[in-house]
């Protein structure tokens, strides 16, 4: 268990760090930074020279990687060029916002779509699994952005109401925070939920075609307890797999809908990065997206070891 | 005569037993008309402005409304099938050719590498694909080569993983070395066999990822990202039209609604080749 975790995390440390390579040769492949946007029209060589000088910008590439790489590893993720803050309360801010978004949109998704695809699935075939089925068509066919602004156009003709566009923390203001989180986290929700919902139906169809499924039944175990304990056992893992897949797409959805919603989270840091050249943030918020990706990998390796000990890692 | 009947009828036994992929078909046929010939179904211009008959609602004359510069929607919609399909397929057809061709070759010859390849899948699959998309548009800059670009990355690995799977199966097989034992060379047993082989599987993913390209394309435009206006692109229109979302619904309610048609249509295609690959 302790060798597979290191080996797991040394291969992760790897690919994160190859990943910020990516990183940092593409955003400095392309010309213009933050200099030429700072200076504008005005474009003096001696002013551009000593900012460039102040940003490392003069350095050769691989140099300004490895100074970079240093710092990094001392938690020291510099400040931002164009803001003037130190990078890590930036991320850290917004980094909050956008784990708020996710947890609240996989926690609603998996309370809306398990529980859907478990009635498609004990009514295989009959109207309610023919409804469920065309709510996951519909949910998977709809893009993001626009179910949150057809939810903003609903809701504001039903109740004459509409989120404001600015951001309370929910230590500031709970019911505030909730009103303003309310839309996006639905609107992120109906997708996952109809994965969810369609996952879990097919999981459960296959598993009660199953010859231990048919074996319980014929020994007479009620249905319930087949139901629980038998089915929703041997459909623990992939779900567990499926849910870790469901938080990353999550995380990638909140880029969009923090832009819909002017969320300062972070993908709109990302966004605002990206156009502004601003290396430093832009660097340090991919790397974070890229960990988290890689740690919820890890929890779902680990979790399948949990549920099911059968499962060897190594 | 008698063998149209006969295919005719084989057809509606066909759609009769799976509903949901002739459904899809009949869908996506009629989508394809319509991109590749719009000017059937809308007789306005795309890009006509008429700043008097800004933000109409819908109407007989503008079936789906007007713009905030009086733009026909119905005609923008229109248009704009042609402009997102095709930049969804070249993507699509760039990965699965690039992906493809590496993942045979990555599980065919195995080593080294085999496993440098695998590497750096690994790093593409190690962003969440939007992100890898916003990155990428973001940085190359807002251009639809650019977009084309950034779809086929993030599509590639997939590609990638399904045909090296597929290779390294095939390699494996009697009739691979059966070949090589009669002295077949090994480039034209990847092109003969392997890939032909391989090629269906390929296929099929394609529409199967069909609608997730289409997702992330125009979410991309959406956040400005893809086709740049005047240019009707689904995700492009819906990024302009956010702004009055309160004051002329309709300027987004239809061009998501054709994302969501064709999104649908192109999932109940691939579901049912996908069923048809499985029973196979």
């Amino acid at each position: 268990m302790g060798v597979y975790l290191l080996k797991r995390l040394g291969a992760s440390f790897v690919t994160a760090a190859l990943a910020s390579i990516v990183v940092f040769l593409l955003i400095r492949s392309v010309p213009g930074d933050v200099v030429g946007q700072m200076l504008g029209q005005t474009n003096d060589p001696v002013a551009a020279r000593a900012l460039r000088e102040f940003f490392g910008l003069d350095q050769p590439v691989w140099r300004q990687y490895l100074t970079w790489l240093a710092k990094v590893a001392t938690t020291d993720f510099g400040v931002s060029w164009t803001r003037g803050q130190p990078v890590f309360g930036m991320i850290a801010n917004a980094l909050g916002v956008t784990m708020q978004l996710a947890f609240s949109t996989l926690f609603l998704a998996t309370a809306i779509g398990v529980p859907l695809g478990v009635m498609a699935s004990v009514n295989e075939g009959k109207t309610l699994d023919h409804l469920i089925q065309v709510f996951n068509l519909l949910g998977l066919a709809a893009p993001v952005f626009w179910v949150g602004l057809m939810l903003l156009v609903g809701v504001s003709t039903a109740f004459g109401w509409s989120p404001p566009l600015m951001y309370v923390r929910p230590t500031e203001g709970l019911g505030e925070n909730l009103s303003i989180m309310a839309l996006p986290v639905l609107s992120l929700a109906v997708l996952q939920a109809a994965a969810y919902s369609q996952f879990v139906r097919q999981s459960v169809v296959a598993a009660l075609g199953q010859d231990y499924v048919r074996t319980a039944i014929a020994k007479g175990v009620p249905t319930s307890v087949v139901f629980f304990k038998h089915v929703l056992r041997n459909i623990a893992i992939p779900l567990v797999t499926f849910m870790g897949l469901i938080l990353i797409q999550i995380l990638g959805g909140t880029v969009i809908i923090e832009s819909l919603f002017a969320l300062p989270g972070l993908g709109r840091l990302l966004l605002s990065s990206i156009e502004s050249r601003d290396y430093p943030v832009l660097q340090a918020g991919l790397l974070v997206v890229v960990v988290i990706a890689m740690l919820v990998n890890l929890a779902v390796d680990l979790l399948y070891r949990v549920i099911d000990p059968r499962v060897r890692l190594g | 005569m008698a063998t149209a009947q006969n295919l005719l009828t084989r057809a509606v036994r066909r759609v009769r037993r799976e509903p949901d992929l002739g459904f899809g078909v009949a869908l996506l046929a009629l989508l394809l008309t319509v991109a590749l010939l719009p000017d059937l179904f809308a007789t306005q211009s795309p890009l006509a402005i008429n700043v008097d008959r800004a933000m109409e609602e819908p109407s007989a004359s503008h079936l789906f409304g007007t713009d905030d510069v009086g733009r026909d929607i119905f005609a923008r919609v229109v248009h704009g099938a042609r402009i997102t399909l095709s930049i969804c397929a070249s993507a699509l057809i760039l990965a699965a050719a690039l992906g493809g061709s590496l993942g045979i070759i990555s599980g065919f010859l195995g080593g080294r590498a085999d496993m440098l390849l695998g590497r750096g899948v690994d790093v593409i699959l190690s962003f969440p694909p939007i992100i890898l998309g916003v990155m990428i548009t973001g940085v190359l800059g807002p251009k639809t080569p650019n977009l084309i670009f950034a779809l086929t990355m993030i599509y590639v690995p997939v590609f990638f993983r399904i045909a090296r799977s597929g290779a390294l199966a095939e390699a494996g097989l009697p009739y691979v070395e059966a070949a090589r034992s009669i002295g077949v060379s090994e480039p034209l047993i990847l092109i003969r066999h392997v890939l032909r082989n391989v090629a269906p599987l390929i296929l099929v993913q394609c529409m199967v990822l069909f609608p997730l390209v289409l997702q992330i394309q125009s979410a991309l435009g959406f956040l400005g990202l893809g086709v740049q206006p005047p240019t009707p692109d689904w995700g492009a229109i819906l990024q302009q039209s956010k702004d009055y979302i309160l004051l002329a619904p309709w300027m987004s309610a239809f061009p998501g609604l054709a994302i969501l048609i064709t999104s649908l249509a192109l999932m109940l295609v691939g579901r049912g080749l996908q069923r048809r690959l499985d029973r196979r």
